[in-house]
């Protein structure tokens, strides 16, 4: 038995714990020449269509970098031009007639960035596409480092029937919106003078936030007997890290139709950000999109202008059976220099303050002099992203 | 001193009775006579009698026509061109085949025996000693080659021998036979076989082998004639860690870029969970990489894995590695030989274009049964072997399988507890050796399965038979025909995604026919040739929906055939006493076969399958194209000195079969692909140099080489490719050009008590794929390092015997950090980042350094034992540095994370005990 145990040991060294997964961070040059990126697309379904225009950032400085005050245009196939103007953030809107935005035609950009150089798009062409067979959720358990943990929530799924379409290739958005609460009113706070306001203010205690996930879901039937599938993976909310699924949750999904060459490129960002690392997986590579610097041929330009149709479907989920909610909203508490409110630096201002005594393990600390609240605990949209301004789609 | 004194006075009484006894003369006329009266008439007329043993001289006519000779020159006369020997022993003659016994010490050469006994002594400590009981030094023995007369003057004789193992009987090749009269020497060939011109006369012959003790001998040619040496393994452990061959082999050997490995070198060595691994012990001699661990493959002077030929006993083997890589596909005990070619490719070689790493199996003991075996934590194996009839037909079996499976099963997790992988390799082989004729049947198979929890199934097996009959036709052609069949497949089933989920099963199959020939036209030259034809036949396989909610299309990835025959001749020439040239060629004609549907792309457009213009169907054997492959091969050796030698190689390459990888990595389910109408064969041209020393004194050997290395038409994916389920491989594969070169530095200590080798690379390897259009380009057709382009390599082995039972080694190795394509930018879609990459492998991951240390402790030494067991303790690993196998970027919730991959991130343990029966030194 002891012999056994040795054998276990090696093995489990040699198969499982030998191998190890570390942050790292190796040095990468900053690359002198900025790429332009352009990514943009007209969509059958949608009134504005939208370019954005900007340049690469170091990998070092990762941040958004909007170019403005370029010339764009998009060019139909049938010669038509249709001017975007600049509107905010390097990107540009345009508008094109609905009745030319139809599978079949297809569009390209022209730009020409402050400067003069010239870029131009291939032409991609609008692939008719399905509506969006379905969306749904499965509560499921998510396996966590620790075998004996897993963490609850629900899966998304979407269901795509395109039988009758000759479009093989399709990217889906999710864009996901929900409510939630802070702690309390505003009641105590402190610009340079104490202030209350009375009765508190619970203006700012429900807000929604809406966001486009970050991860790239596209499915290709292209390999399949039919051009369908069926319980394609979307994103999964837990039950725990986040106040999503407690007071209620609306997944909107777009569902674009994809030329090739869209597919290939989206294809392979998705396997440069996913399938990595491995024995066996492939090793990242350099994209190329669908547009050309005419003025400087040898420079890449990155992104991809694509034309499309979308579809959308939005499914809203409360109280889910089998699934407790096991989120605790924490409101953080700070402490006041030493100086008191008079410490502390105006760049903080409003500072709020907890009511004359809060609950701190299992009972009620006077502490009114000592704590100061984070905004989060009474102002909802002191997070990211977050508005009052309830959604039209919101059920009431 | 009283005594020995009293010693040396009855020697030297005894020898001038004797003396006086045989010297009386006598006149003997006889003809026809048969030897046993012959010999009784010798001592009628001369008293002295004369000692034989029947059988010998059964057949012997004795036609003797001499006056007043004394009986030992009768007896002479009358044996001459039998092959027995006559020796005066105490006044009487003793009859003995192709051996004299020597009463005096020879004159000749006196002092360099005497200087060589002197080193011997010198060389070995106190312990040593007790071990050598047994061994006497340098006993000068005279082997007698031909009849006496029967040879034309002015003419060079023909000597052909045969260099055996002593104790097992088994046929040594690469064995060295070397004259010093005339400082030329020739290798044994597979089956032992050593042939030489020379003029008639009296030599000193030494033969040698690594791992085995030198034997010398007096050699007296008369005429065309054969002889055969057997050497016995060296008890000398220190001998055991040998690459190249001795010291001698590696200066005269003729082809430069050769390295030997013995499979003792490799037993002492620490190996990832005891599991001697002789490819992985090979990337530690120069120019020779692999990628990283549990990475399948090695790279050879800057080539692709799949650049290297591999044969064991001919089969070539097209998946050489267990558990996709952590361990060798066979079973370290059954190797006899191993070489590894890389410089100057023979001309019976063809179809890689980086090197030949060649297996010879061991033959089975020709004397007396004997097993051996081992276990590791991972596997156990055994080799048994031994007679079926003594000296001539021998067996040899050989089986190894893992333990791990129900391993895995015990273990508290719920993804391995529902793994399983397990993998058995068994080989056999019959072996009948005559004088003139060998014949040798050899099978070989190996299995793996490897299950990932309910997401991946894997399954692959390779097998082979290879049947080989040689000759010896006259004194100086040999011939070898050879019938080989192998076959590699593999299956998965991929169950990752229900609606894509898959089974595919892929098979190569390879049927060779080969006759080689190697013929001693004069004492200078020497001429191999053959040909050859070899049937592939590939089933790349079907790509099957699997269970009922795939809905994934079924693709038939086409089954291929081709005929690649092959015939060669190559000339070694010995234009001066201290310069030998090598000049061969090799001509080859590859066809592609059908059935098979080919498909034209439109001209100008990238071959995709909307520009497919026209589909070609090929019925069954046509012709769908060939390719005529010519190959040159030159080596010029200069020997500068007794020490030292230059030598000077032009190689030239074809390759017909590519794996479709696009990994780093060969992946389990990585498909060999044949050239077709649309991939072109690759070719390959290498020259390369190099100087080689040997300081004797020091037991140093030296050597410096250069190489340049160009191939066209390398074939490279295209990127994104997927060859998964790509039926027409052309629309993935794109061809360029790729270059090689570097400097290799070696260094090796050897039969010392502290010994080993150190060997440092510098390599480069480029690819360009340049392609008149933009989607004929690869890295916008500017050149790339390969994956494997890993410019600085430096190794480390090291040894140390502090006596004859332990062992202490240690290797330690350092690479510069493969090739890795990272990201340079960052932008951002609908506030989504993504990340843009630099060129092809513009960056690498970082350096590679790893220290093992292993402990051998043997049994006792008794001479008389059942059975000897060897210990052998080893860290993998040892300071459990994390060496990144890969390093690659994630964005995960909006940043951007790098990360570091480590395959073997902590130190390995591992015990492995080893035995056989028998005593230590026992084969």
């Amino acid at each position: 038995m002891y012999q056994n145990k040795i054998i276990n040991i090696a093995m489990v060294l040699m198969v499982v714990i030998t191998s190890c997964i570390q942050r790292f961070d190796p040095e990468i040059r900053d690359v002198d020449a900025v790429k332009y990126v352009i990514t943009g697309q007209v969509n059958s379904g949608d009134d504005i269509q939208r370019i954005n225009i900007g340049t690469s950032s170091p990998i070092s400085k990762p941040g958004i970098i909007p170019v403005t005050g370029c010339t764009v245009k998009v060019i139909d196939a049938k010669g038509n031009e249709y001017p975007a103007h600049d509107v905010w953030n390097g990107n540009y809107d345009v508008d094109i007639p609905q009745n030319e935005l139809i599978p079949g035609n297809s569009f390209k950009v022209d730009i020409v960035v402050p400067g003069g150089t010239h870029i131009v798009s291939d032409f991609d062409q609008i692939l008719a596409g399905p509506p969006i067979e379905s969306v749904y959720y499965e509560v499921q358990k998510l396996p966590t480092e620790s075998p004996i943990e897993f963490t609850d929530g629900i899966q998304f799924y979407a269901d795509l029937d395109a039988s009758n379409f000759a479009c093989r290739n399709f990217r889906y958005e999710v864009i996901e919106t929900y409510e939630y609460h802070t702690k309390y009113p505003i009641e105590w706070w402190y610009n340079g003078r104490l202030r209350h306001t009375t009765p508190p203010d619970s203006s700012k205690m429900v807000c929604w936030r809406t966001t486009s996930l970050r991860d790239v879901y596209m499915v290709s039937t292209e390999d399949l007997a039919e051009n369908k599938y069926k319980k394609y993976a979307l994103n999964f909310v837990d039950n725990q890290s986040s106040a999503r699924l407690v007071f209620g949750y609306s997944l909107l999904l777009r569902q674009y139709s994809m030329s090739d060459e869209a597919f290939q490129y989206w294809e392979k960002i998705r396997l440069n950000s996913q399938e990595q690392g491995g024995l066996y997986d492939s090793q990242p590579m350099s994209i190329k999109g669908n547009l050309h610097n005419v003025t400087n041929p040898g420079q890449d330009v990155l992104g991809f202008f694509s034309a499309t149709t979308v579809t959308q479907k939005r499914i809203f989920v409360k109280n889910v059976p089998n699934l407790p909610i096991e989120f605790v909203f924490n409101c953080v508490i700070g402490s006041l220099p030493r100086m008191g409110l008079q410490g502390t630096d105006p760049i903080n201002y409003p500072i709020y303050l907890p009511q004359r005594s809060i609950w701190i393990d299992d009972a009620w600390v006077s502490t009114y002099d000592l704590l100061t609240i984070d905004h989060e605990c009474v102002d909802c949209t002191a997070t990211v992203g977050g508005t009052i301004v309830k959604p039209d789609f919101w059920p009431n | 001193m009283k005594q020995l004194l009293t010693g040396i006075l009855f020697l030297l009484f005894t020898t001038a009775l004797t003396a006086q006894q045989s010297q009386k003369l006598a006149s003997f006329h006889v003809n026809g006579m048969s030897f046993a009266q012959f010999s009784d008439l010798v001592q009628k007329e001369t008293s002295v009698r004369v000692f034989y043993h029947e059988k010998w001289v059964k057949t012997i006519k004795v036609d003797v026509n001499l006056d007043n000779v004394n009986a030992q020159a009768a007896v002479e006369q009358a044996l001459k061109g039998s092959g027995l020997e006559v020796s005066e022993w105490h006044g009487n003659l003793v009859v003995l085949p192709g051996e004299k016994l020597l009463a005096t010490l020879p004159l000749y050469d006196f002092e360099d025996l005497k200087s060589k006994s002197d080193s011997a002594s010198r060389v070995l400590t106190a312990s040593e000693e007790r071990y050598m009981t047994g061994r006497n030094a340098d006993v000068l023995q005279i082997l007698k080659i031909g009849r006496k007369g029967g040879h034309l003057t002015g003419t060079k004789a023909k000597i052909t021998g045969r260099i055996m193992d002593e104790e097992s009987g088994e046929a040594i090749f690469s064995a060295t036979m070397y004259i010093a009269e005339i400082k030329a020497g020739a290798a044994s060939d597979m089956d032992g076989f050593v042939s030489l011109s020379i003029k008639p006369g009296i030599y000193n012959a030494s033969f040698q082998y690594m791992g085995y003790q030198g034997k010398k001998y007096q050699i007296e040619v008369f005429s065309d004639g054969e002889f055969t040496v057997s050497l016995k393994k060296s008890v000398i452990q220190m001998k055991e860690i040998v690459v190249y061959g001795d010291p001698q082999m590696n200066i005269r050997a003729k082809d430069p870029g050769l390295d030997k490995l013995s499979i003792k070198a490799i037993r002492e060595l620490p190996m990832l969970m005891g599991e001697r691994d002789i490819l992985k012990v090979s990337t530690t001699l120069p120019g020779i990489v692999s990628v990283g661990e549990g990475a399948a493959g090695l790279n050879v002077r800057g080539g692709g894995s799949d650049q290297n030929a591999f044969y064991l006993n001919k089969i070539p083997i097209y998946n050489t590695s267990h558990l996709f890589g952590f361990f060798p596909a066979f079973n370290a005990d059954i190797i006899k030989d191993f070489s590894i070619y890389k410089g100057f490719i023979p001309a019976q070689y063809g179809g890689h274009l980086s090197s030949v790493l060649n297996i010879v199996s061991r033959q089975g003991n020709r004397k007396h049964f004997m097993a051996r075996g081992g276990l590791n934590p991972v596997t156990g194996n055994l080799v048994v072997e031994g007679p079926i009839k003594k000296d001539t037909l021998s067996y040899m079996l050989s089986a190894r399988a893992s333990y791990s499976d129900w391993i895995l099963g015990k273990i508290n997790d719920p993804v391995i507890s529902k793994s399983n992988a397990a993998f058995n390799d068994i080989s056999g082989g019959l072996n009948y050796d005559i004088r003139k004729t060998q014949v040798a049947l050899f099978g070989y198979h190996s299995y793996d399965r490897f299950s990932l929890s309910d997401l991946n199934e894997y399954q692959y097996t390779n097998n082979g038979v290879s049947a080989t009959a040689g000759h010896s036709f006259g004194k100086s052609l040999r011939g070898e025909f050879s019938v080989i069949g192998s076959q590699y497949a593999f299956s998965t089933i991929d169950k990752q995604d229900a609606n894509k989920a898959y089974t595919h099963d892929y098979k190569i199959e390879h049927y060779e026919i080969r006759a080689d020939f190697n013929q001693a036209i004069s004492d200078k030259n020497t001429l191999v040739y053959g040909i050859g034809s070899i049937l592939y036949k590939l089933d790349r396989g079907t790509l099957e929906p699997y269970g009922e909610n795939s809905l994934r299309q079924r693709v038939e990835l086409g089954k291929e055939k081709a005929l690649e025959s092959s015939m060669y001749i190559s000339d070694s020439y010995d234009m001066l006493p201290w310069i030998n040239l090598t000049v061969g060629g090799r001509f080859t004609m590859y066809t592609a076969m059908g059935p098979k549907t080919v498909y034209e792309y439109s001209a100008g457009l990238s071959k995709e399958s909307r520009n497919i213009t026209d589909t070609l169907y090929f019925g069954d054997n046509k012709t769908i194209k060939t390719y005529y492959q010519p190959d040159l091969r030159i080596s010029v050796n200069f020997k500068t000195d007794d020490a030292g030698s230059i030598k000077l190689a032009f190689n030239q390459m074809h390759q017909n079969l590519f794996l479709l990888s696009t990994t780093t990595a060969i992946a389990p389910n990585t498909q060999w692909k044949l050239a077709d109408y649309h991939l072109a064969p690759s070719k390959s041209n290498q020259y390369s140099a190099g100087v080689f020393r040997t300081l004797a004194k020091f037991g140093i050997e030296t050597s410096a080489e250069l190489f340049y290395k160009q191939t066209t038409n390398f074939p490279e994916f295209k990127d994104g490719a997927n060859f998964l389920d790509t039926p027409n491989v052309e629309t993935s594969v794109l061809q360029g050009d790729q270059r090689a070169y570097g400097i290799e530095l070696y260094v090796k200590r050897s039969l010392r008590k502290l010994e080993g080798w150190i060997s440092y690379t510098y390599s480069r390897s480029l690819i360009k794929v340049d392609g008149e259009h933009t989607w004929d380009k690869i890295n916008n057709g500017k050149e790339y390092p390969a994956n494997y382009n890993i410019p600085h390599s430096l190794n480390v082995v090291l040894s140390y015997h502090p006596n004859r039972r332990l062992t202490f080694a240690s290797i330690f190795t350092y690479q510069t950090g493969k090739p890795v394509t990272y990201p340079v930018s960052v932008y951002y879609y609908n506030g989504v980042p993504v990340l843009d990459y630099s060129s092809r492998n513009a960056y690498r991951i970082p350096d590679y350094i790893r220290t093992d240390f292993s402990v051998t402790i043997e049994g006792n030494l008794r001479k008389q034992k059942f059975m000897h067991s060897s210990f052998i303790f080893s860290v993998y690993n040892a300071f459990g540095r994390d060496n990144a196998y890969s390093v690659y970027y994630k964005v995960e919730d909006g940043f951007i994370r790098g990360y570091k991959y480590s395959v073997i991130g902590v130190p390995v343990f591992t015990a492995t005990w080893l035995f056989k029966l028998g005593n230590y030194v026992s084969e």
